[in-house]
C-alpha cells in the first residue's frame, strides 16, 4: 500500500468543468439554431451571443495519437474547447465565424470529413468486433469503415430526404443497442454452442448455463464420463447467453457467422414514436475485409429510400407509407420464411387486416 | 446471542458461505444479503449492515468480484481464461 | 518483439487504410509505431480476417481493489503468436457529461494511457464512457491511481448502475426542457457506491435526453430514460414562421401534414396549435426552430426498461411517470428509483433486466408495489384480453361485510 490515501469513489469531472466559457455564459439561455453548411451549426443565445459548432466524423477506434491531433485544432481555433457526440463525432466550438474555413481545412488534412448535421448520415454507432470482443459474429470496424466510404457523401452532404441513423452491433448482446435504427447491421451466429466438455465443469456452473438458456434448450448430461450439458439444436436460436456466462459454450463460428440487416426503427419522437427495425436481410456471410454484400444491399436501401422517401421522412416512416411488400419489391431483397417472427408474440407482427396495397 | 453482531462477524459468515459455494455456484451480492438477514434475523442485520460487510470482504480482499453475464462474489482465484 | 504469425505483414487490413471515411486501421498503425501491444492487435486482426473469427477469451476477475465494475478483461486465444495481447483488458473510464473536455483535460488522458496501456480508445463507448482498450493486469492499478489523481474515475459494467449518460443539453441546445448534465452528474455522484460495487439483478442504465428527440437514445437504450418536455403552449413566434415559408419550406405540407396528432394549420399567416392535442412530438420545431419553441413549464417524462434482446427480447422503455420537474437535489426522482431497485434486487432474477422483471411479474403488480398509481398515460391502450387476474371475489354472505368504511 501507498503512503498516500487510494482514492476511490470521486465520480467524473464536474459537468461544467470543461465549458467554454460562451457555454458558461449563455447556459440555459440558447434561443434557436441554424445549419449554416454540412457539418456547421450556429446556436443564437438570447445574450446576442453565437456559438459556431464544427462536427466531424470519426472511426471511433481513435489512437491518442488523433485525439492529440484534435486537441491541437482545439487549441488552435477553439480556446482548447471541443467535445464529442452520442455518435462519435468530435465538434470544435468556435466564438469566431472568420475561422470556420480554416479549421475544416486543417481537420480535412488530418483526414476527418465534416458533416453529419440536418438530413445526413451520422457517423455509424457500433461495438468492437475482432478488435475487442469475445463474441463478435464479425467485425465492427471493419464494416463501418468500407458502408461509411460507401456513404460518406451523404454524410459531407445535407441531400437526403431525413435524417439517417446506421448502427452495428456484432452480435445479439447488442452493446451498440442498433435495435432502433433506420439500418442495423446485426453479426449473427447460426451454429448451435459446441461444448468443451472436457473442461465445462472446471470453469463453469452447470446449474448457471442450464438457466442461461431463454429456450430451455440445454440440459444437464454427463458425457464421456464427465458432468456436462446437453444442447437440443432444434431449441438453439444462437443468442449466446450460454457463452457469456460460461466460455466453454462455443458459438463462434467461421463457417455460419454472418450479418443480418434491419430496417426502419428509430428513437426519436419526431413525427412517428420511436419504433424497432425489422428484418430486411436474414444472413450475409462474412466476407472480410470488403464485406461488398454488405455494403451492396445497405447502399441499395439507402438509394432507394433517398430517391423515393418524403422530406423529413426516416426509413421506417417511409415503410410504414408504402408497405412492406413495396420495400421488397424495391429493393430487391427477397422475402423469405425468415422474415416471418416465431419467437413470443410473433402474432402481433402478422398483416391482420385487409389492407394491401397492389 | 445477546451481544451487538458486528460487521467483521457478517463479514465472516460470508466468507463461509462463498467458500462453500465456490464450485456449485457462483453468489450475488443479494443472495448474501438475503441469507444473512434470515439468519441473524432483520432486527440484529440490515440491509445497511450486510452492505458494509461485502465492502469489508472485497477491500480486504478474502473475496473479488466476479463478472460473466453479470456480477458475483468469489473467493480470488486465477481466472479460466488468463493467459500467464 | 515479436511479430506473430504475420511477420508484420498485414494485407488485408492494409486495403482499409484508404478511402474517405477514417481509417480504425490507419489509427492502429498509428498506434503500433511505438507500442507493441497495438502491433500485436493488428496482427491478430489480420489473423481474424483471415480466418473469419475473434481470437478474444472473456475474462471474468480482473479490476482494480474495491470495485466490481469498470474493468472488462479480455485475453487473447492465439497469445504464443501475439504475446504483446496475451492480456488485453478494457478499462472504462467515466465521462464528463455531454463529453465536454478541454485539450488538457484530453491530453492527459492521453498520457496515462500512453504510459500504461496500447494507446488506442474508443471515443466513446456504447454506454458513453471512455475506452482505454488493452492493458495487462498488473497496470491496472496504476492507471486507475493516476486518473485518480487527475479527476478521473472507473465507469460502471457488470451488475451496477452503468455510467449515466446524458446529452448536450442547456449547454448548446435550446431545446432542452430540463438541466441533462446537472441531472446526469447528480445521479453519477450520488450513486457512485451503486456504480462501482455491483448489488444489482443485472446492468441498470441512466439516460437523461433534454427533449423528445432523444439525442442519447434513451428510449431504447437505458432502463430509466429520463426525457425532456413541457406541460404548456408551445411558444411561437409567427412573424419567424411567415419567414421559413417565405425561404421556401412549406409549412401546411411538410410542417402540419407531419404532425401526428394533426393539432395544427397554417393558413398562410397564422400558425394555429391546439396544444391539448399536441403529442410533443418536437417536429415543428425541429422544422422551425427559429419560430418555434417548447413551453415554459419544463420537466420530464420518466420511462422505464428498455433493452437490447438478452436475454426475453428487445424492449423500449414505456412510461411511468407522464410528467415530473427535473431540479436539484431530484430528491422525487431518486425516491422512485431506490423503491424500483429495492424490488427489483429483492425479486429479479440473475441476469434480469428491470424491463424483463414487469414482464414477468406484470405493470399492474409492479406498480402496486413501487407505490405507483397505475394511469393511462402509461398504456398505449388497454388490454384487449379478458384474460384478468382479477384478487377478490365475493363468496354467499359477505354482503354484510361491505361496509366497513362505515358509510351508514
Amino acid at each position: 500500500m501507498s503512503q498516500t490515501e487510494r482514492l476511490t469513489d470521486i465520480g467524473p469531472p464536474k459537468y461544467d468543468k470543461y465549458l467554454p466559457p460562451i457555454v458558461k455564459k449563455n447556459y440555459g439561455t440558447w434561443l434557436y439554431h441554424e445549419i449554416l453548411k454540412p457539418g456547421v451549426m450556429v446556436h443564437m443565445a438570447e445574450s446576442g451571443d453565437k456559438l459556431y459548432t464544427v462536427r466531424c466524423g470519426t472511426p471511433r477506434l481513435l489512437s491518442i495519437y488523433s485525439i492529440r491531433d484534435f486537441c491541437d485544432v482545439a487549441d488552435k481555433y477553439c480556446g482548447g474547447h471541443l467535445r464529442f457526440t452520442s455518435r462519435h463525432n468530435v465538434e470544435f466550438l468556435l466564438t469566431d465565424e472568420s475561422k470556420i474555413e480554416p479549421l475544416i481545412a486543417d481537420v480535412k488534412k488530418l483526414g476527418f470529413p465534416v458533416g453529419g448535421v440536418g438530413n445526413a448520415i451520422s457517423s455509424i454507432v457500433h461495438t468492437q468486433g475482432w478488435v475487442h470482443c469475445h463474441s463478435a459474429a464479425t467485425d465492427a470496424s471493419g464494416v463501418v469503415k468500407n458502408v461509411m466510404d460507401a456513404l460518406c457523401d451523404k454524410f459531407e452532404s445535407m441531400e437526403l430526404p431525413g435524417k439517417l441513423r446506421i448502427a452495428l452491433a456484432c452480435c445479439l448482446n447488442m452493446c451498440g443497442a442498433v435495435h432502433c435504427s433506420d439500418i442495423a447491421i446485426l453479426g449473427i451466429h447460426r451454429r448451435p454452442p459446441k461444448t468443451n466438455h472436457s473442461i465445462l465443469n472446471n470453469i463453469c456452473e452447470i446449474p448457471t448455463v442450464v438457466a442461461a438458456c431463454p429456450t430451455a434448450a440445454i440440459r444437464p448430461a454427463r458425457i464421456d464420463g464427465k458432468e456436462s450439458v446437453e444442447v437440443d439444436e432444434e431449441r438453439c436460436m444462437f443468442c449466446a447467453n450460454c457463452f457469456t456466462v460460461c466460455p466453454a459454450m462455443t458459438l463462434n463460428d467461421p463457417l455460419n457467422d454472418g450479418v443480418s440487416i434491419w430496417v426502419g426503427g428509430k428513437v426519436s419522437n419526431a413525427r412517428h414514436e420511436p419504433m424497432f427495425s425489422k428484418l430486411a436481410v436474414p444472413y450475409i456471410e462474412n466476407n472480410p475485409p470488403y464485406w461488398p454484400e454488405v455494403v451492396e444491399t445497405v447502399v441499395k436501401i439507402v438509394d432507394v429510400w433517398a430517391a423515393n422517401a418524403r422530406k423529413f421522412e426516416r426509413m421506417g416512416e417511409w415503410i410504414e407509407r408504402i408497405g412492406w411488400p413495396r420495400f421488397f419489391e424495391m429493393t430487391g431483397i427477397e422475402f423469405e420464411k425468415y422474415h416471418i417472427d416465431d419467437f413470443k408474440y410473433a402474432g402481433l407482427s402478422y398483416k391482420r387486416s385487409a389492407h394491401l396495397r397492389f | 446471542m445477546s451481544e451487538e453482531l458486528t460487521v467483521e462477524q457478517v463479514a465472516d459468515a460470508m466468507f463461509k458461505m462463498v467458500k462453500d459455494a465456490m464450485g456449485q455456484k457462483k453468489l450475488k451480492p443479494m443472495d448474501l444479503q438475503k441469507a444473512m438477514i434470515e439468519y441473524y434475523g432483520a432486527d440484529k442485520c440490515d440491509k445497511k449492515m450486510c452492505k458494509a460487510a461485502i465492502k469489508s470482504l472485497i477491500d480486504s480482499e478474502r473475496c473479488v468480484y466476479t463478472y460473466f453475464g453479470g456480477s458475483f462474489i468469489e473467493i480470488p482465484h486465477r481466472e479460466g481464461a488468463a493467459n500467464d | 518483439m515479436a511479430d506473430g504469425q504475420t511477420n508484420g505483414k498485414t494485407p488485408k487490413l492494409d486495403k482499409l487504410d484508404k478511402g474517405p471515411w477514417p481509417s480504425f486501421v490507419k489509427e492502429i498503425k498509428r498506434a503500433a509505431e511505438k507500442n507493441p501491444m497495438s502491433k500485436d492487435l493488428l496482427g491478430q486482426l489480420e489473423l481474424s480476417y483471415e480466418d473469419k473469427i475473434g481470437h478474444w477469451k472473456h475474462g471474468g476477475i480482473v479490476g482494480v481493489l474495491g470495485y466490481g465494475g469498470g474493468v472488462i478483461g479480455r485475453y487473447s486465444d492465439v497469445p504464443e503468436k501475439f504475446p504483446n495481447v496475451a492480456h488485453f483488458h478494457t478499462i472504462r473510464v467515466n465521462m464528463p457529461a455531454g463529453w465536454f473536455y478541454t485539450s488538457d483535460a484530453l491530453r492527459t488522458l492521453c498520457d496515462i494511457w500512453e504510459k500504461h496501456g496500447s494507446g488506442l480508445t474508443n471515443m466513446h463507448g456504447s454506454t458513453g464512457d471512455i475506452v482505454f482498450l488493452g492493458t495487462r493486469t498488473e497496470q491496472l492499478e496504476p492507471i486507475f491511481s493516476e486518473l485518480t489523481k487527475e479527476g478521473f474515475d472507473l465507469g460502471g459494467s457488470g451488475s451496477d448502475v452503468r455510467t449515466p449518460s446524458a446529452c448536450v443539453g442547456p449547454a448548446r441546445c435550446e431545446w432542452a426542457c430540463y438541466d441533462t448534465l446537472k441531472l446526469c452528474y447528480d445521479l453519477t455522484m450520488e450513486y457512485q457506491d451503486e456504480l462501482h460495487r455491483p448489488a444489482f439483478p443485472y446492468k441498470f442504465k441512466f439516460k437523461c435526453s433534454g427533449c423528445p428527440n432523444d439525442c442519447v437514445a434513451s428510449v431504447a437504450r437505458s432502463d430509466m430514460s429520463i426525457i425532456g418536455t413541457w406541460k404548456d403552449d408551445i411558444q411561437v413566434d409567427q412573424a419567424a414562421v411567415k419567414e421559413y415559408e417565405d425561404k421556401g419550406l412549406n409549412i401546411q405540407r411538410d410542417v402540419c401534414g407531419n404532425c401526428p396528432s394533426k393539432c395544427m394549420d397554417w393558413d398562410g399567416k397564422t400558425l394555429e396549435i391546439d396544444n391539448r392535442l399536441c403529442v410533443r412530438c418536437m417536429h415543428c420545431i425541429n422544422a422551425m426552430p427559429k419560430a418555434l419553441r417548447p413551453g415554459k413549464e419544463r420537466g420530464a417524462c420518466l420511462l422505464l426498461g428498455s433493452k437490447a434482446p438478452i436475454v426475453e427480447g428487445a424492449q423500449l422503455s414505456s412510461v411511468l411517470v407522464p410528467f415530473m420537474k427535473m431540479e436539484p437535489p431530484y430528491q422525487e426522482l431518486k425516491d422512485l428509483c431506490e423503491k424500483i431497485w429495492d424490488l427489483w434486487c429483492e425479486e429479479g432474477k440473475a441476469r434480469e433486466r428491470v424491463g424483463e422483471f414487469i414482464q414477468r411479474v406484470g405493470l399492474g403488480n409492479f406498480l402496486e408495489a413501487i407505490e405507483v398509481e397505475p394511469s393511462p398515460y402509461m398504456i398505449a391502450h388497454p388490454r384487449d384480453n379478458p384474460y384478468i387476474f382479477y384478487e377478490d371475489y365475493f363468496e354467499e354472505g359477505d354482503e354484510e361485510d361491505e361496509d366497513e368504511d362505515g358509510d351508514e
